[in-house]
């Protein structure tokens, strides 16, 4: 097998056909080794990549078990790589809030429909502009009306049952989503000022950069089972929805990243990079991040509940008839940045760790405890999002990941161009234009953000899906087409 | 002698996700004002002459790097939570105490809210400590370099 370097001089073991190893013995401080999954086409890609010494760096956490871990989708972050997993012991181990990122509970949800792509078509405009006025999206975009305190911490408890309690959204929407909704342990009182007055007025906002809202049609089935459990079907049009917590998550990792520094000296913790700043779970300077990230987590779910409801609005007006009517019910929906205490077997042992994914979703299989009732025949939804111009993937955590990825897989295609050099790369090209004539009607607040949100800045999704599937953390289900593009 | 001479100004770097700044002053005060003109330069387009507000910031850190993240978080979360843009920033000291003690800084920000004559270009989630660094410039002065999260 061979050795190469990476940029960082780190020496890369090709392990099998999906698996790069990056040994432990390579960089000082390291505690386990990185286990990158890529096949030679995403690592030519890599080689000169920050995000392998990122791989490395995170490596070094107090705790960390097994190895440090990059999804097929992985690129430069900042001190995580984005597409990281890292778990950690609950005893003797850190939670570090860089391995979540300051959009907390970012993710992914999916709705589907009895519609076909013949019936957007005649009415695709019409249904953009509707979806685009009924989400407000871009920067510094407002909500409906700023939530009282009273309020805001309601909804920093209890997520998205808060939006369903108030009729927008029903009983089978938190069925479908990761913790239904609503991760227990959340205090708004960890919530900093700041942060509220951030977020009380950014509920139900799409935001911007790469937060998107995609009418798609499912183009092919690749699992008829899983596909069936999930109600997808060939032809079927599907909505998704990818976007955060807004300035309260932001705010929230702001203020404990800044903590954690300060503290990191007293705990005794040197790391490479202080954006890995971290703390010791048993203490209380983990305890109260766990407590904020939580509530930021519960805002999050809450924004994607309500944009959901927003959609369905969108639908019904366009098409005359209640969402219910045109069969557009809730897929699933899950994160992509959090931090969870999870099980799983370290050297055949069940322990409890702190599963970090920073730009990784959940990927549980079949029988899974924590798979939603409706789906544990077949296993978690996974949904991964590829780019506006291409498409997109649902598949189904598949057993490899709870032997190799701690139940993770990857969240998307995963960028390999700045936005800069997208910027350069298609100046003068009218990319709403291009997409025009793929059949895919767009609207963006900006049009310079279509070029930094076009095709040519990520990485094949087929390339990043098949990669998954060799890898056996999860099983492609069906792939997306977009038809209606809604960008921030 | 070399501070005098010292170039002012700042640069975006590039970075597969996200952002990078560089910033070079011959003193403290206006290389942060440089960092906070980067970030605005990044994150908005403001008229000039557009009517501004300002808020006075008084914020401390324990060293350089650390004054720098919570400086420039303070800009971002100061303009979002007023869904503004930062319009300018006057940093009137920065205090630096003997033997790696505490580090201070006080300022006043001029922030314009989004509208006709301020548009918002890029959501900066918040500054990080990757790669941050305040050093003496070996051409004289300083130089920060920082990387943001968009």
């Amino acid at each position: 097998m061979s050795s190469p370097r990476a940029a960082a001089g780190l020496r890369l073991e090709q392990l099998d056909a999906a698996r790069w190893r990056i040994p432990r013995d390579e960089r000082r401080g390291m505690r386990v080794d990185g286990i990158v999954l890529a096949d030679e086409r995403l690592m030519a890609g890599l080689r000169d990549d920050p995000a392998l010494d990122q791989v490395a760096n995170v490596a070094t956490l107090p705790g960390i078990v097994t190895a440090s871990l990059a999804m097929p989708d992985v690129h430069w972050g900042y001190g995580f790589p984005v597409g990281g997993v890292a778990a950690t012991r609950r005893d003797g181990g850190v939670v570090s809030p860089g391995g979540i990122g300051f959009d907390i509970n970012c993710g992914v949800r999916l709705l589907r429909t009895d519609l076909g792509a013949a019936d957007i078509r005649p009415v695709a405009e019409r249904l953009a502009d509707a979806l685009f006025r009924a989400v407000p999206s871009g920067v510094g975009s407002r909500g409906g009306r700023r939530l009282a305190r009273d309020e805001l911490d309601a909804v920093l408890v209890r997520g998205a049952a808060w939006v369903v309690e108030r009729g927008r959204g029903t009983p089978d929407d938190l069925d479908r989503t990761e913790e239904r909704g609503a991760l227990a342990g959340a205090e708004p009182a960890a919530v900093s000022p700041r942060a509220r007055e951030r977020g009380a007025d950014q509920l139900g906002t799409l935001g911007s950069g790469n937060h998107f809202l995609e009418v798609q049609v499912v183009e092919r089935v690749l699992d008829p089972a899983a596909a069936a459990a999930f109600g997808l079907a060939e032809g079927l049009v599907t909505v998704m929805v990818h976007c955060g917590s807004r300035g309260l998550g932001h705010q929230v990792c702001t203020d404990h990243v800044a903590v954690m520094d300060r503290a990191n000296r007293r705990f005794g913790i040197v790391l490479p990079d202080r954006q890995l700043a971290c703390a010791p779970l048993d203490t209380p300077e983990a305890a109260a991040y766990l407590a904020a990230m939580r509530a930021a987590a519960n805002f999050a779910w809450a924004n994607r509940q309500l944009i959901a409801a927003a959609v369905r609005d969108a639908f019904a007006r366009v098409f005359g008839l209640p969402a219910e009517r045109l069969g557009l019910r809730q897929v699933y929906d899950l994160s992509h940045n959090i931090a969870k205490l999870e099980r799983h077997e370290v050297d055949g042992v069940p322990v409890e760790l702190c599963v970090h994914r920073k730009g990784a979703t959940r990927a549980f299989p079949a029988g899974h405890p924590d798979v939603p009732a409706p789906y544990r025949a077949v296993g978690q939804p996974v949904l991964i999002p590829g780019d506006m111009g291409r498409c997109s993937y649902v598949a189904v955590g598949a057993p490899g990941a709870m032997a190799t990825t701690f139940g993770s897989a990857c969240h998307g295609a995963g960028r390999n161009l700045s936005r800069h050099a997208a910027l350069r790369a298609l100046r003068g090209v009218d990319v709403a234009g291009q997409l025009a004539r793929e059949g895919i009607v767009v609207r963006a607040e900006r049009r310079d953000l279509l070029a930094e949100e076009a095709s040519l800045a990520y990485k094949d999704v087929d390339v990043v899906m098949e990669v998954a599937a060799a890898a056996g953390i999860c099983r492609p289900v069906a792939r997306l087409r977009p038809l209606v593009v809604v960008k921030g | 002698m070399g501070h005098q001479a010292a170039p002012r100004g700042h640069e975006l770097l590039p970075h597969t996700a996200d952002a990078g700044l560089r910033a070079r002053a011959p003193d403290l005060p206006s290389l942060f004002e440089e960092a906070a003109a980067a970030l605005a330069g990044l994150a908005a387009d403001v008229d000039p002459g557009a009517v501004a507000a300002e808020f006075p910031v008084e914020v401390g850190a324990e060293d350089l790097p650390a004054l720098t993240y919570v400086w420039l978080n303070e800009l971002i979360s100061l303009a979002d939570a007023r869904a503004a843009a930062i319009a300018g920033a006057r940093v009137e000291a920065v205090t630096v105490a003997p033997a790696g003690g505490p580090v201070g800084l006080k300022a006043t920000v001029a922030l314009v809210p989004y509208g006709r004559r301020a548009r918002p270009r890029v959501n900066v989630k918040s500054a990080t400590y990757h790669r941050l660094a305040v050093e003496p410039d070996p051409g004289g002065g300083w130089v920060l370099t920082a990387y943001l999260d968009l």
